[in-house]
């Protein structure tokens, strides 16, 4: 008798994972082509960036490097083409997972990795954020099966599920339908000025930080991974750190030290912005504490790549 | 370990594959349901698992003692040992700060400031609400000669520490689980197939419904200050979308599992929402508890076979218990009340008159709402602030700024969904149903498309449920 139903059981279960899986092929078919249609937002960059880039220069990093490097001005100083591939709030790992997609289909001359204060600092929010590269797990999943794993060493058995690859992405699709948002070459300006008023409502920024994280050697090695990938590839690197409106002392932030040292190392070269005098305490230069304005992004790639262009002379004539 | 985590998965597969490979012999499978149920919330927290080893022991040993009297008053001594170390137990870890906290604040309104040195530093144990009304209703209706004691302990723990409802109910009683655990239990597939069917309804609820209005819910009800009067209802409103789909979720999850399993748990929830009276929502929602308030605080304290003005103050003190059994806070003492409050006008206005239709669905959906206010916000302040802003500066509605703004449009595009799936059953129950339809492949792919929705609009970060704090 029990066999009897074990069989009917395993019958009926076969036959509805079947359908499962037809619904999740076809739907999450139609899901992932929503997704891929987008032209503008966030995954609509990411998309760009990963499966048609071939510009060659690309900035990678977090907000900052979004809103602070302007690839027109780039274009203008060197004569070369450049994408801002800058995500809002991602991190090291993502920039990771970015790399190894992209180097999969092109390398571009140079990298300029934007390094944030924290960026080795113990982050659980770096992995969770990680879900924004899931729609692209069926087309680049050797490429981040690795950076998913630095987590947890067991693959997540979600990822199997199409409609979990494209899981929140409707309203995304919609939103950037209906609104279309402005990012010439992957740059989004701001076109706020920073004024007295609104630094009030900014404490945590203005304070002097005391710099108690942690480094997460996950990170360090990460970072590492991503120096080793770009010389394997012939792929030119620098680090830069953006300015910052208030001025920091960094000298206890162990995320910086740790970084300048690799870049030491491994002959990185190191573009500091973080306190520089031309952008220090300037309000009209800046949209928020830690984010340029348009003008401020001008100035600040224009000086930037002239430093690059004055140390790497051969490089680029 | 939470029911929206893939170690549940891992750890349900398991148990199920090897009750069932045990099913010949009875006590086996019962001591394996036991230690899984133990290993399910050990997985939290293993110290806790003595106040439950210790509850299960007193509550055994008490029962088979009344059992055993002949005299009242040796019966009465004995349910008292079950009442003092329950509500001890609930008391001390559930209270303790609460009320020491309470009178201090109270001295100090009267002009005695004094030093708060008592309080101490107590972890909440998941569940304890749940569990320690389980065993007391055993208790308790041994006393009342309603059930007789089981001699068999390892039946009588699994009773009490079944892992499906152990942390937030439905609060069983022993007249219905108990005879279950005690008799054998066939394996069927419908008995499979209608505990998935349910679990994915359950799931559904949860990560579809509630945890996507919990992001919008969060950021208004956290920061109160930054928001207005009209971003209050539209909050309040999700908020009640919440704690329905992280409640009943939760409970269809766990009458889903034990399905599994062969056993049947009491219904916890008949769409709330479209109650026409305030009494007709206490019959709907969080069944287990409300007959549990009835049975063991409504009707001891004489119901409605006494005097009228009796009959309304057992009405309020229950609602009122029932507030403070939902946590240890002023908010949820006034949230009870005002329950209360709201069946006792209900009893003076429409006395018994049945109501039905839709004026007076939304009017009750409106007070259950005003009362959720109480329930969500994180004080009482909070609370006064919230509704003094809903009838005095209605201001704009907020979508969230930034990439948040997402959180309000799929909030509402799941709460759209469940309102169409609610109002079909309650209403077109009978005409055509893709989830019963006579056809397998509809049928199939219907809650194959479920399945499809959870994962494409669900949200999955292994969140809390909400009852798991009380």
């Amino acid at each position: 008798m029990i066999n009897t139903q074990l069989k009917y059981t395993f019958a009926k279960v076969l036959k509805f994972i079947v359908i499962i899986f037809i619904i999740d092929f076809g739907l999450g078919f139609i899901a992932k082509e929503l997704f891929l249609s987008q032209e503008t937002g966030k995954f609509a960059r990411s998309t760009y960036a990963i499966t048609k880039a071939k510009e060659n220069i690309l900035i990678f990093g977090s907000s900052h490097a979004h809103r602070h490097y302007v690839p027109e001005v780039i274009e203008k100083k060197t004569g070369k083409t450049c994408y801002n591939a800058g995500a809002d709030g991602q991190q090291l790992v993502y920039h990771s997972a970015l790399q190894g997609m992209i180097f999969k289909r092109t390398l571009p001359e140079l990298i300029i990795l934007n390094i944030d204060e924290n960026f080795l600092f113990k982050s659980e929010k770096a992995f969770d954020r990680l879900d924004d590269l899931n729609p692209y797990y069926d087309d680049y999943s050797n490429e981040l099966d690795p950076v998913f794993n630095l987590k947890s060493k067991y693959a997540d058995p979600k990822l199997f599920f199409k409609a979990y690859q494209n899981n929140s992405t409707l309203i995304q699709a919609v939103r950037y339908y209906l609104a279309p948002q402005e990012t010439p070459q992957g740059y989004r300006p701001l076109f706020e000025k920073m004024t007295f008023d609104k630094l009030t409502s900014h404490r945590e920024d203005i304070q002097e930080k005391e710099y108690t994280e942690e480094i997460d050697s996950v990170f360090v090695k990460t970072l590492e991974n991503f120096i080793n990938e770009a010389k394997t590839n012939n792929v030119k690197l620098v680090f830069v750190t953006s300015p910052n409106l208030i001025p920091r002392n960094v000298s206890k932030n162990k995320s910086l030290t740790e970084i300048k040292a690799i870049a030491k190392s491994k002959n990185i070269p190191f573009y500091n912005y973080l306190n520089s005098k031309d952008f220090a305490n300037k309000l009209d230069l800046f949209y928020d504490p830690s984010h340029l304005n348009d003008n401020g992004a001008r100035l600040f790639t224009g000086l930037l790549i002239d430093s690059i262009l004055n140390d790497n002379k051969k490089h680029f004539n | 370990m939470f029911f929206n985590s893939t170690t549940f998965f891992v750890f349900l597969s398991i148990v199920f594959l090897l009750y069932w490979s045990l099913s010949k012999n009875l006590k086996t499978q019962n001591i394996l349901l036991l230690i899984s149920s133990y290993i399910f919330y050990g997985w939290w927290d293993y110290r806790f698992l003595a106040l439950i080893i210790a509850s299960t022991i007193v509550d055994y040993f008490v029962g088979l003692q009344i059992e055993k009297s002949t005299e009242k008053s040796k019966r009465k001594k004995w349910l008292l040992v079950s009442l003092i170390f329950n509500i001890g137990l609930l008391v001390f870890f559930k209270y303790y700060n609460f009320f020491i906290e309470s009178w201090v604040d109270s001295l100090s309104l009267l002009g005695y400031s004094i030093e708060n040195t008592w309080s101490l530093k107590i972890i909440l144990p998941v569940g304890i609400s749940f569990y320690t009304f389980q065993t007391l209703s055993y208790s308790i209706d041994i006393y009342k000669n309603k059930i007789s004691p089981t001699k068999d302990f390892i039946s009588f723990a699994t009773f009490v520490s079944f892992f499906p409802q152990l942390v937030a109910g439905p609060i069983e009683r022993a007249s219905n689980l108990l005879p279950q655990i005690l008799n054998p239990r066939k394996y069927t597939y419908e008995g499979l197939s209608s505990g998935i069917k349910l679990m994915i309804f359950g799931f559904f609820l949860k990560l579809v419904i509630a945890d996507r209005a919990a992001i919008y819910v969060n950021a208004v009800f956290n920061n109160v200050e930054n928001h207005d009067g009209l971003t209050f209802i539209a909050a309040t409103i999700m908020f009640s979308f919440q704690i329905y789909g992280d409640f009943a979720g939760y409970s269809l999850i766990a009458i889903g599992v034990a399905k599994m399993f062969g056993l049947n748990l009491m219904t916890n929830f008949k769409r709330p929402y479209f109650s026409a009276s305030i009494g007709e929502f206490w019959n709907r929602w969080h069944i287990s508890l409300s007959t549990w308030f009835k049975d063991y605080v409504y009707i001891p304290l004489g119901g409605n076979r006494t005097k009228k003005w009796r009959w309304l103050f057992n009405l309020f003190i229950t609602f009122l218990i029932s507030g403070l059994w939902h946590g240890s806070n002023w908010t949820f003492i006034v949230w009870g009340a005002l329950n209360g409050l709201y069946l006792i006008m209900e009893v003076l206005i429409f006395k018994r008159k049945i109501r039905t239709g839709i004026f007076n669905i939304i009017p009750t959906f409106i007070l259950i709402n005003f009362a959720w206010i109480f329930f969500r916000a994180n004080t009482l302040q909070d609370a006064i602030f919230i509704i003094i802003k809903i009838f005095t500066k209605p201001g704009y509605l907020y979508f969230g700024y930034g990439e948040d703004i997402i959180a309000f449009f799929y909030a509402a595009l799941a709460i759209g969904l469940l309102i169409f799936v609610e109002i079909k059953k309650e209403f077109f129950n009978s005409y055509f149903s893709v989830f019963n339809n006579k056809h397998e492949i509809i049928r199939l792919s219907a809650y194959a498309l479920v399945i499809f929705i959870i994962f494409y609009l669900g949200v999955f970060g292994e969140s809390q449920f909400i009852y798991f704090q009380f």
